[in-house]
């Protein structure tokens, strides 16, 4: 079966004036269908910017990049558009809902740029995962941080993604929301979604079915090493 | 969900600078809608007042200037006299149906410390020359008698069988009646027999001014050829002529509105364009996230021009529904900065003017849209998202 993700020599090199900085170095690795992945890492060692290549959110200054055996390096930015869209969910650290949207409109958004009807039912039932179906019509304001977090997993989870890239999703979060979201992105896994989670939490780190952990831009191992998770909660 | 309810709770998220924008935009549209409406209210309105003055040419002395001339019907005192023998003469010319003297000169009235425009006419000719006039009481009959225009009458709280008193050899003169409103500038005078007025004056033969009608109108051009043949030194202005003469002075006026609109317009399009790339700036992460959840770049360009078509086309029903409101207003401030404006309203709201306005705002949208909008389309997402 074909990997959900899979890198291939993928370097990445940040040019800021004169300075060259190397955030990826020679990244091979491949994701299958079904798995729950965490990555590990110090802050700076190249997490996020793996994960935004993984999310077609960046381009790879080398190598190739293939979702569901698909090369995206070379596709132009409406096609890379489009696999973002369908195949990928993103979670960020900072939720990031659009304020004065409530949340059920705030889940439909992804809906809307796929040009799919907007269903309230499946709307719902999206809320409904996550456990917020009562809070639909509240806008993020009226919301906890915690529950801002699982509008965003109901987003993500929208347009039928196969893969979840959730970037310190609990990174802003109390312990007992943090277990929630885990807890919620878990559940989402048995379901049969991949998920790839960058954390600092050790804990969570050590449910997950397979550890990456990165320094420095290289991937070091695949087994879970305690010294390259820091600041966990 | 829908693409207006975005670009609104955008517009909302940002109350007090969208208002401001909004209020530079309606501002402006007003603007430019009013100096429209007006231009078209006034043509119609003058050309109408003209038509139903039932006359279709004046003889005024010649070597008065163009624009004086034109006054005659605004009430001004012409330096220069007709000749003596002018009147006999144009009577005599064929193919006129109406030949009709007027005398115009100013009096002074003491009791109420003012001068009053005097109109000597022809009582005879008075509904010849004004056929839409009605009166209250009646024309005057008796030597010294007149007919007070209703601003003058409501001025001097003057009613039919009053007194009024002029200086000149201390003459009373009996109010037989007074002109109902007419919205023109006969409202601001006082009519008598010419022959009267030329004895008080002490001029026995003066005139200032012949109106004519001629039977066929067709002919106009004919008779007035006779009559220059017949009389030297006169000048003959035709109504026509008349209009021409106060719509260049209106179109140089309205030359000046539209370009101070047009100004207002580009300072309320910058206001857009400064809004739209400060909202770009403070929402970047947003728009990363929104791409990050699959929208092209087409879209995220489409959303930011949205949104500053929906504030221009808002701003712009604002404004038309103010210059609406306040119209009134607006015709006030135009009679008394405009040399000659017709009576009846002159502003006055146009349907397709208004959508016209309407659609010219949703392009200054759009235009001011563009720049932050192609900025918006540009960032990339990993940037927008900061790490
Ligand atoms: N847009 C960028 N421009 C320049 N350098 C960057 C940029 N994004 C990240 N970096 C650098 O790349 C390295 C890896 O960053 P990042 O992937 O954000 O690490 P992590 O997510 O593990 O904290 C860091 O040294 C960071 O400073
Ligand atoms: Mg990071």
């Amino acid at each position: 079966m074909l990997p959900v993700i899979a890198l291939e020599g993928v370097e990445k090199i940040y040019r800021r004036g004169s300075e060259e900085i190397h955030a990826l170095k020679d990244v091979n690795i491949t994701f299958q269908e079904g798995e729950f992945i965490s990555i590990v890492g110090q802050s700076g060692s190249g997490k996020t910017t793996l994960l935004n290549i993984m999310g077609c959110l960046d381009r790879p200054t080398r190598g190739t990049v293939k979702i569901d055996g698909i090369e995206v390096s070379t596709m132009n930015e409406k096609e890379i558009s489009r696999i973002r869209r369908e195949k990928i969910g993103f979670i960020f650290q900072q939720f990031y809902l659009i304020p004065g949207l409530t949340a059920a409109e705030n889940v439909a958004l992804p809906l809307k740029f796929s040009r799919k009807p907007i269903d309230k039912k499946y709307i719902l039932s999206l809320l409904d995962t996550v456990g917020l179906d009562m809070r639909a019509k509240h806008t993020p304001d009226q919301l906890s941080g915690g529950e801002m977090q699982r509008v965003a997993i109901a987003r993500a989870i929208a347009n039928h993604p196969h893969v979840i890239l959730a970037d310190e999703p609990t990174g802003t979060l109390d312990t007992k929301n943090s277990m929630i979201i885990f807890e919620l992105l878990k559940s989402l896994n048995s379901r049969g979604l991949t998920i790839i989670l960058v954390t600092h939490n050790v804990a969570f780190a050590e449910k997950t079915g397979r550890v990456i952990s990165i320094s420095d831009g290289q991937m070091n191992s695949t087994r879970l090493d305690s010294k390259h998770i820091t600041g966990s909660i | 969900m829908t693409i207006l309810k975005l670009a609104l709770n955008n517009i909302k998220r940002r109350k007090t600078r969208s208002l401001l924008t909004l209020f530079g935009i309606a501002f402006s549209i007003a603007v430019f809608f009013s100096i429209l409406s007006i231009n078209k209210g006034f043509e119609r309105e003058l050309d109408r007042q003209l038509k139903k003055t039932g006359i279709h040419f004046m003889i005024v002395p010649s070597g008065c200037p163009y624009e004086v001339a034109t006054l005659v019907l605004h009430g001004s005192i012409l330096p220069q006299l007709l000749n003596a023998d002018v009147l006999e003469k144009v009577r005599t010319t064929e193919r006129l149906e109406l030949v009709s003297p007027a005398l115009v000169t100013q009096l002074p009235n003491p009791r109420a410390g003012r001068v009053d425009t005097i109109y000597g006419i022809d009582m005879a000719d008075a509904f010849k020359i004004k056929p839409e006039w009605q009166i209250d009481g009646r024309l005057p009959a008796d030597k010294f008698e007149i007919l007070a225009g209703s601003a003058v009458a409501n001025a001097y709280k003057l009613k039919p069988g009053d007194e009024i008193t002029y200086t000149i050899e201390n003459r009373r003169f009996k109010v037989a009646g007074i002109l109902k409103e007419t919205t023109t500038q006969d409202d601001a005078f006082v009519y008598m027999h010419i022959q009267t007025l030329q004895e008080i004056i002490n001029k026995p033969q003066a005139v200032t001014a012949i109106f004519a009608r001629a039977k066929d109108p067709a002919m106009l051009e004919d008779i007035i050829g006779d009559i220059y043949i017949k009389v030297t030194s006169v000048q003959i202005i035709t109504m026509g002529e008349i209009i021409g003469s106060i719509m260049t002075i209106v179109s140089s006026a309205k030359s000046l509105g539209i370009s101070i609109a047009v100004i207002v317009i580009f300072i309320s399009a910058i206001g857009i364009i400064n809004l739209m790339l400060t909202t770009v700036f403070e929402q970047t992460k947003e728009i990363g996230m929104i791409r990050a959840i699959g929208a092209s770049r087409s879209d995220i360009f489409s959303m930011v021009i949205n949104e500053a078509i929906v504030l221009s086309a808002i701003g712009g029903a604002a404004g038309i529904f103010l210059s609406v409101i306040f119209s009134p207003l607006i015709e006030k401030i135009v009679r008394n900065i405009t040399p000659y404006v017709p009576g009846g309203r002159i502003v006055t709201f146009g349907y397709e003017l208004a959508v016209l306005c309407f659609f010219f705002s949703i392009i200054i949208g759009a235009v001011s849209g563009l720049f932050p909008a192609w900025k918006a389309s540009r960032l990339s997402p990993v940037e927008a998202i900061g790490g």
